[in-house]
């Protein structure tokens, strides 16, 4: 069986922040506030090097997230 | 002749020797009844190679129990309620979002997950509200990732209300 979000053609990156923040937003409103303004942990960042010189540096999540 | 002598009885005491001093590996590294935790998010440790008795955690292939000297495996894991059963007796309830378990030889369990909390930390009322929104958009005209979006809510939503039942 193919999971749905596999189907949509999401990674399972960007899978996993659409269910981290559904996880967030369904915590009281205390630890919520905390939650959400922390966000979303990104820390792997990749830049691509291109004719000797770096690009932009992105993080993973916002590259598949735009995918 | 006679050096032979010392050395053929020195070998035949050896045998006994070896058994009093005999020690397996499994008692030098402690009980083996324990199995080592760790749960960890980007950015927070709750265990930290913690002594436990049991670990039931939602795999994908099912739920599972993880006891020590379970078999190594790598289980993905489906946004679920895992239940530690700790030493003293006493049982803690997280909800996860997802990510991978790992069961390695020598009893140690690490789990890795993006968000983690203890069930009392949800609330039933935003959990409704969000269930009725994402359901909102699930059946709405949106455009096909939004609904793909929606439905993985709604799906992570429904886990997190039958946890809380």
């Amino acid at each position: 069986m193919v999971a749905a979000w596999k189907a949509a053609g999401f990674t399972y990156n960007k899978y996993l922040a659409i269910a981290a923040r559904a996880v967030r937003r369904s915590l009281k409103d205390g630890p919520r506030a905390k939650a959400e303004r922390r966000g979303n942990v990104e820390q792997l960042k990749f830049v691509k090097w291109e004719n000797g010189k770096p690009g932009e540096s992105k993080t993973i999540s916002s590259e598949s997230a735009a995918q | 002749m006679n050096a032979l002598r010392v050395a053929r009885a020195a070998f035949k005491a050896r045998p006994q020797a070896v058994q009093v001093f005999k020690r397996g590996y499994a008692e030098a590294a402690g009980p083996s009844d324990k199995i080592k935790l760790s749960l960890t998010l980007p950015h927070q440790t709750i265990y930290k190679t913690s002594d436990v008795v049991q670990v039931n955690i939602p795999a994908e292939s099912g739920d599972m129990g993880v006891l020590a000297n379970h078999v190594p495996s790598i289980e993905q894991l489906r946004p679920g309620i895992i239940d530690i059963i700790e030493e003293a007796g006493g049982s803690k309830q997280f909800f996860l979002a997802g990510g991978f378990a790992v069961v390695q030889p020598g009893s140690e369990l690490t789990i890795n997950a993006v968000e983690c909390y203890p069930v009392e930390e949800f609330s039933a009322e935003n959990v409704k509200n969000e269930l009725a929104e994402a359901q909102k958009i699930a059946s709405g005209s949106g455009s096909e990732a939004d609904i793909a979006e929606a439905k993985i809510e709604i799906e992570v939503l429904e886990a997190i209300q039958a946890s809380l039942k």
